[in-house]
C-alpha cells in the first residue's frame, strides 16, 4: 500500500523565556485555524487522524505543534543540566509565541489533558487571542495519585513505566492498533519529560480561581470527557464545567483520556460537534 | 479462584511477549480476594508456584487486595469504566496495592497483562 498524507510538517523558531525554541509543527486543510495541543508525554502524532480527515480539513486549517522537549521540537540549549518542569507561564508563552509566529488570527484552541488545562487557562487569561476553546479531558485540577518521580529515574525506563500507567486511561473500546500507537508516544518520550509535564498538571492549581472569569459569550468553551478516563474523570470535568458560566460538556461513553489518538473513529463525531459549537468571531457577542 | 489462577499461569507460559517482558521479574506477589490469600511466585516471568494462604511467614514484594466481584467485572470482555484496569479498581475503592509499589510500577505492563489473562476466557 502506498499513500501520501496531506499533513505537512515544518519548523518554526520562536523565543520563549528569553531563549530560542525550535518548534516542529504540522498542518493540514484550509479555512478557520484550529490549533491543537497534545497531552503530557506525547506529541503531534495524537492529532494525525483528525488532520487526515477530509471533512474536518475542508473548512479548517488544522495545526498541531510539538512542545519544546517533545516529539521533534528540541529542548533548549543547555538542557543537559536543566530539570524540565513545565509551568503555566512558560506553557502560555509558548502557545502565544507559536500563534504569533504562524500569524494565526484568533484560532480555535483544541487541547487534550494538560492541553485542555492550558486551554482553560488561556480562556481565562487571553480570550481575545482565540475564538473558542475545545477542552478535551480537561479539568480544574487533580493532584497526582502516583509519584511523578517514578517516571524519571536511572534504574528504569520512564517511558515504558509511563505508558504502562497511562494505559489505565485508555478505553477497552479503543482498537488495539491505536491503543498501542498511543502508548508508543509515551514510550518514546525523552527522559524526565513526562515527569516535567506532570509537574504542571498535578501541582499547579491556579486555574480553579480563574474559571469564573471565563466569558463564554465571547469565546465558547466546550468540554469533552471520556467515561474511561481515570485521570480526568467525568466528575472532574462536570465540576469544572459547572464553574464556567455558559460552558458546555459532553461525556463520551466509550472513550478514554486520549480520544483523538486512542479511538479516532469514536471521537470524530464529538470533535465535529465541538467545532460546530465554536462560533465564528463575527458571530460572537 | 484457584482454577482461574492456574489458567492464567498456563496462558502466561504460552504468551512469548509476556515471558520476554517479565524476564527480570522474580518476585512473590500476594493476591488477596475477599478472605482468600494467594502467593504467586514468579521466576523470570514464569509463574512457578501458586500457594494458598493464609500465611504470616511468607514474604512478598507487593500485594493486590481486592474482592471477587470486582475481579469478575475486571475480567469481563468489555469492562465498565473503572473496572477496566487494576488502578481503576483502586480508584473505585475496590482494590488497593500494598507493599513495594515501585517494583509493581517497574513491571507494570507485565503485571497488568498477566492479571488480564483471565479476560480472554470470557471472550471465548
Amino acid at each position: 500500500m502506498t499513500a501520501i498524507e496531506p499533513i505537512t510538517g515544518r519548523y518554526l523558531t520562536v523565543t520563549v523565556e528569553g531563549a530560542p525554541r525550535r518548534i516542529y509543527f504540522e498542518e493540514a486543510g484550509a479555512g478557520r485555524p484550529v490549533l491543537c495541543l497534545h497531552t503530557a508525554g506525547a506529541d503531534t502524532r495524537q492529532w494525525r487522524h483528525l488532520m487526515n480527515d477530509a471533512e474536518v480539513t475542508a473548512s479548517h486549517r488544522m495545526i498541531a505543534f510539538d512542545m519544546p522537549w517533545h516529539g521533534k521540537s528540541l529542548p533548549p540549549e543547555g538542557f543537559e543540566t536543566q530539570e524540565y518542569l513545565l509551568t503555566t507561564d512558560a506553557y502560555i508563552e509558548t502557545i502565544l509565541a507559536v500563534i504569533d509566529g504562524l500569524g494565526l488570527e484568533r484560532p480555535v484552541l483544541a487541547g487534550c489533558s494538560m492541553g485542555g488545562r492550558i486551554a482553560l487557562q488561556l480562556a481565562a487569561l487571553h480570550p481575545e487571542r482565540f475564538s473558542g476553546f475545545i477542552a478535551i479531558e480537561a479539568s480544574d485540577f487533580q493532584p497526582a495519585w502516583y509519584d511523578i518521580d517514578w517516571f524519571h529515574r536511572p534504574d528504569a525506563h520512564g517511558g515504558e513505566m509511563g505508558a504502562a500507567l497511562v494505559s489505565a486511561n485508555i478505553s477497552p473500546h479503543a482498537p488495539d492498533e491505536e491503543r498501542w500507537n498511543t502508548l508508543w508516544m509515551f514510550m518514546q518520550s525523552g527522559p524526565g519529560v513526562f515527569r516535567g509535564d506532570l509537574s504542571f498538571y498535578t501541582r499547579d492549581d491556579s486555574l480553579i480561581a480563574r474559571l469564573g472569569q471565563i466569558d463564554c459569550t465571547r469565546t465558547p468553551v466546550h468540554i469533552l470527557v471520556g467515561a474511561y478516563d481515570l485521570t480526568c474523570t467525568p466528575e472532574d470535568a462536570e465540576r469544572t464545567a459547572r464553574a464556567i458560566p455558559g460552558a458546555t460538556l459532553t461525556v463520551m461513553d466509550e472513550l478514554g483520556h486520549f480520544p483523538m489518538s486512542e479511538h479516532p473513529q469514536g471521537f470524530r463525531p464529538f470533535f465535529l460537534d465541538a467545532l460546530a459549537r465554536m462560533r465564528q468571531p463575527a458571530e460572537a457577542a | 479462584m484457584r482454577d482461574t489462577l492456574e489458567t492464567m499461569r498456563g496462558r502466561l507460559a504460552e504468551t512469548p511477549h509476556l515471558m520476554r517482558l517479565g524476564r527480570l521479574f522474580t518476585e512473590t506477589v500476594q493476591l488477596r480476594v475477599d478472605d482468600a490469600e494467594y502467593y504467586l511466585d514468579f521466576e523470570k516471568g514464569a509463574l512457578v508456584a501458586i500457594t494458598e494462604g493464609p500465611s504470616r511467614k511468607t514474604p512478598y514484594r507487593f500485594a493486590l487486595v481486592t474482592d471477587g466481584e470486582a475481579l469478575a467485572r475486571f475480567w469481563e470482555p468489555l469492562p465498565a469504566p473503572g473496572f477496566h484496569d487494576i488502578f481503576g479498581l483502586v480508584k473505585l475503592g475496590r482494590a488497593r496495592i500494598e507493599g513495594d509499589i515501585l517494583t509493581l510500577v517497574k513491571n507494570l505492563r507485565f503485571f497488568k497483562e498477566f492479571m488480564a489473562l483471565a479476560r480472554r476466557e470470557a471472550v471465548q
